[in-house]
């Protein structure tokens, strides 16, 4: 009886989500998992963690903890006890917020999904937003609260046993970051603008190398390692964005267009704030923050200008309801107080910066 | 008996590691005490920085990973 009330919003979902299936897409998101997989699997991310201890030099605590998030924060879960971790060993307030915030906000698929979908700009300017603000943000931290720079209480950090160790080093340490190289060149390639039949042939010479190098330099629980990492992180992450694009569609289509472009048409202070604040309160699952800006807020289509758009993409993935209380807890009233102003405020700025550049 | 621990502030891979300690204990057929530590003070007195982690007998067995349930039966055995 009412199927024009029921089926357009339907339609319109459907529609996102096969623009998302489509091959330009899937091109991108294989290989980014494959390279997600094989960070997780092969690479030995603990090492990241020693940077961060009371004795480090400042600058190159800061850079690790800005720029780190790439290849330890491929599951959001992760982050909050290494937050606290750095927070407890000594490293301090500074650098551990620093990572707090750009972990999320640069995981490597978000990354590469937000370049493919939103476009190579907006994705080159979180990266950039993201890194920049995190070490803002972690200097602030540090001259606020630094006359109550608490020693670290103790506990020397956990390091696995010898049964854990000694099975990682079955190849030469050059080996796992030349296997990680092949695998971004097949992103590269398989993304890249170039006719179909030279693209084809790279790409299958790129995977034919990248098979011989995992069959012969790793062993078996190496490569079992990497599949069942990267099937992991694809059961898990795949249904959820492809539903959750399902439902963006969906709820995008009865969102009035003139209000969201009345609101976030321009990249003026209103607009950016409005948008930093959605982001920082919404909970939006790993990579959900591309189609809530592309298809949701309407950036693919026009209606919602870069400003906002860095912005949310910048507080969004980084903070949420939850992920704010259990800061709290972590650091203290105060200083969440502080660190949650300070990303909306330098969200906020960051996407007015990015509406007036471009 | 085995005192086993499992490390994790309710995540995904926390939870499958859980499982997977179960599943081992099952399937060896031992006697095993499985503790779930999910406070996220605790998991920090312990100078964990990476979730899962596994603890077999007071001993770190494994940091941000979830072994598979044929590693954790070979940890278990040793």
């Amino acid at each position: 009886m009412n199927t024009d009330i029921i089926l357009p919003p339907l339609e319109a979902g459907l529609d996102v989500l096969l623009e998302y299936l489509s091959a330009h897409v899937l091109a991108c998101l294989i290989p980014a998992f494959f390279i997600a997989g094989a960070i997780v699997a092969l690479l030995q991310r603990d090492m990241v963690l020693k940077y961060f201890g009371a004795d480090g030099k400042r600058w190159v605590c800061y850079s690790v903890a800005a720029t780190s998030g790439t290849i330890l924060a491929v599951c959001s879960c992760t982050i909050l006890p290494m937050f606290a971790g750095i927070h407890r060993r000594g490293a301090g307030i500074g650098p551990a917020t620093a990572f707090l915030f750009s972990g999320p906000a640069i995981n490597l698929l978000a990354v590469i999904l937000t370049a493919r979908v939103l476009g190579l700009d907006l994705g080159a300017a979180r990266v950039v937003a993201a890194v920049s603000m995190a070490v803002a943000i972690g200097l602030i931290m540090a001259t606020i609260f630094e006359e109550e720079n608490e020693k670290s209480d103790g506990e020397p950090a956990c390091t696995p046993s010898a049964t854990d160790l000694d099975d990682e080093k079955s190849q030469p340490a050059y080996v796992a970051p030349l296997f990680l190289a092949f695998l971004v060149g097949i992103l590269l390639a398989a993304t890249s603008q170039i006719s179909l039949w030279p693209k084809t042939v790279l790409v299958s010479a790129l995977v034919l190398i990248s098979a011989w190098i995992l069959w012969t330099r790793f062993d078996e629980t190496e490569r079992s390692g990497l599949f069942g990492e990267t099937w992991w992180l694809a059961k898990r992450i795949f249904p959820l964005l492809l539903i959750g694009t399902f439902i963006t569609g969906v709820i995008g289509y009865f969102l009035p267009v003139d209000l969201i472009r009345m609101v976030f048409g321009t990249s003026d202070l209103l607009a950016c704030l409005v948008a930093s604040v959605i982001g920082a309160l919404l909970y939006m699952p790993t990579l959900l923050e591309v189609p809530i800006v592309g298809t949701l807020f309407g950036y693919t289509s026009g209606v919602m200008a870069p400003g906002p758009a860095l912005a949310l993409l910048l507080a969004g993935p980084s903070m949420s309801l939850p992920n704010m209380l259990v800061i709290w807890r972590v650091i203290g009233p105060q200083k969440a107080g502080v660190y949650i102003g300070l990303v909306v405020i330098l969200s906020t700025l960051m996407g007015m910066v990015y509406g007036a550049i471009v | 008996m085995v005192k086993i621990e499992v490390l994790g502030t309710g995540c995904a891979k926390c939870k499958s590691l859980a499982k997977n300690v179960e599943k081992a204990v099952e399937e060896l057929d031992i006697e095993a005490e499985v503790v779930k530590v999910e406070s996220l003070q605790e998991i920090m007195n312990r100078g964990v920085m990476m979730v899962p982690a596994l603890f077999i007998d007071g001993e770190a067995k494994a940091l941000g990973r979830a072994p598979s349930v044929k590693e954790i039966k070979e940890l278990l055995r040793s």
